[in-house]
């Protein structure tokens, strides 16, 4: 009988679908013969007596989560999310540049240092991008820290914000879309397919609208009701990262399809796997067979 | 040697890069992200910089290497006394730590470290006699005198291939164990180590 590890984090844990999920992947476990342990930061070190951990908490190379992982890969333990991919996709400096190593198709994207900040190359900015521009800080998750701006003055209210927290930042084209495609990947095959339905007052996945968050709809979609183009890019940009568990976020306007970020650490939990019932014992299965 | 700068040093096909602050999300930690992108082989590489400057990763990997290490623990509240204090999140850096010898005092300080209670911290428990060291390293070389500390310095230098580092340890009796590494500041460099660390930059001394 072999342990899963559910590295999980108070912090991070806050309603209850993320509970149901976490007990429904506990029971999945059980039910093909292995043990489920819960840990929490406090328990990091009984992550050596594991024989997979499967991480369920916001991933960053800051917090404990990154610890986890490393503890595991020190340790020869399979992890899901493994350190490389929370590194590289925590940080949209790190992801995209990956992404375009690969010539994966992404909305133009230009980095831009500290050093940088000045209206000449801004204005050329808007040149060459378009109005508007996505200006992003690189720790950015679930859409915070994601900025629409249609001017220069904008540009620097926002880019001034950002900057204080990175010293480079991420500018991007706009792609214009009612709903993203995520596409779930683990090692290098669909996992599951989704459409996220934007809340219509801003173009964000997750907002904040007169100070609530706003949600936006998850429709779980079959794998033959999604555009093949949108699946083989999902499935290219998971690649370009690594070979594991990734929510790729796809805008699929008029049949050109763009990245807009691959996720480490998907959500699975608010009905994404509801035409996928295999998902979670597809992950525990992978895990176990590394 | 102007605050900020960042100087890059080739020697053969490998690229070493030189800064006082390598922190995740600087403009060195991005000069060295890119030329890893470009196929560049540099050091320190982004990955090194990550496990170097996060306590706990950083202890288990010297420890794996043989390197002596202070016993640490995650914990949310509890701490025994004394101990040496790090923050573990976004907003911590291991230069800033905490040495607690009474409740309060800790109290106060795991409320600062933790955001109130927001994260998780870390903690070496200490000896009542140990008291902390603390010396840069310069390529691996250290201008402090102790041989053990000259030894685990080489040995840093080897695991992680930091140029510049600020290293802590604690030392009880004669034995000392790593507490941590961090960035070093150019203007916390003594004469020597100023010295020596130009003589790198300008190749009169050789990797």
């Amino acid at each position: 009988m072999s342990r899963l590890g559910i590295f999980v984090d108070r912090k991070t844990l806050s309603n209850s679908e993320q509970l149901n999920a976490l007990i429904r992947c506990r029971d999945v476990a059980e039910t093909l013969g292995h043990t489920a342990n819960f840990i929490f930061p406090v328990d990091i070190k009984k992550i050596k007596k594991m024989d997979a951990l499967f991480i369920r908490a916001r991933t960053d190379p800051m917090n404990i989560t990154y610890v986890a992982a490393q503890m595991a890969r020190f340790h020869g333990i399979p992890v899901i999310d493994d350190p490389e991919s929370i590194r590289t996709c925590s940080d949209k400096i790190n992801m995209y540049s990956r992404l375009i190593k690969e010539n994966v198709s992404l909305p133009k994207t230009v980095f831009l240092s500290k050093q940088e900040l000045n209206v000449e190359r801004v204005t050329r900015l808007f040149d060459d991008l378009g109005t508007p521009l996505v200006v992003k800080e690189p720790s950015t998750s679930f859409s915070l820290r994601v900025e629409k701006v249609s001017d220069i003055a904008d540009f620097f209210k926002v880019a001034r914000r950002f900057i204080k927290l990175s010293d480079w930042i991420v500018v991007q084209q706009y792609v214009e879309s009612k709903y993203d495609w995520r596409i779930g990947v683990l090692d290098g095959k669909l996992l599951y397919a989704c459409k996220y339905t934007i809340p219509s007052v801003t173009f964000k996945i997750q907002a904040s609208v007169n100070g609530h968050i706003v949600y936006c709809g998850v429709d779980s979609v079959p794998p033959e009701e999604v555009p093949p183009h949108v699946i083989q890019l999902g499935i290219d940009a998971g690649n370009a990262i690594g070979r594991g568990l990734y929510g790729v976020d796809i805008k699929n306007n008029n049949g050109d399809a763009y990245v807009i970020e691959v996720n480490d650490n998907p959500s699975i939990e608010s009905g994404e796997d509801d035409c996928y019932p295999h998902v979670f014992e597809t992950i525990i299965s992978h895990l176990f067979a590394a | 040697m102007i605050k900020d700068s960042l100087f890059t040093i080739q020697r053969g096909d490998r690229w070493h890069v030189i800064s006082e602050d390598y922190s995740y999300k600087t403009d060195s930690y991005y000069t060295i992200l890119r030329m890893e992108t470009e196929g560049k082989r540099v050091e320190p590489s982004t990955a090194a910089l990550i496990d170097a400057f996060v306590v706990p990763i950083c202890l288990e990997r010297a420890k794996i290497a043989g390197i002596p290490v202070c016993e640490w623990e995650i914990s949310q509240a509890y701490v025994p006394l004394p101990s040496i204090i790090y923050g573990l999140n976004y907003f911590a850096s291991a230069s800033e730590f905490f040495v607690v010898y009474d409740n309060d005092t800790a109290k106060e300080v795991i409320k600062h470290l933790t955001n109130r209670g927001k994260y998780p911290f870390c903690y070496q428990k200490l000896e009542e006699n140990a008291e902390i060291f603390r010396c840069i390293a310069i390529f691996g070389k250290t201008s402090a005198s102790p041989e053990a500390i000259k030894n685990i310095a080489e040995r840093i230098y080897k695991l992680f291939s930091i140029p510049l580092v600020k290293m802590a340890f604690v030392k009880t009796g004669k034995d000392y164990a790593l507490s941590s590494l961090s960035p070093a500041r150019y203007s916390h460099l003594s004469d020597d180590e100023r010295s020596l660390l130009e003589a790198y930059i300008s190749r009169q001394e050789f990797l």
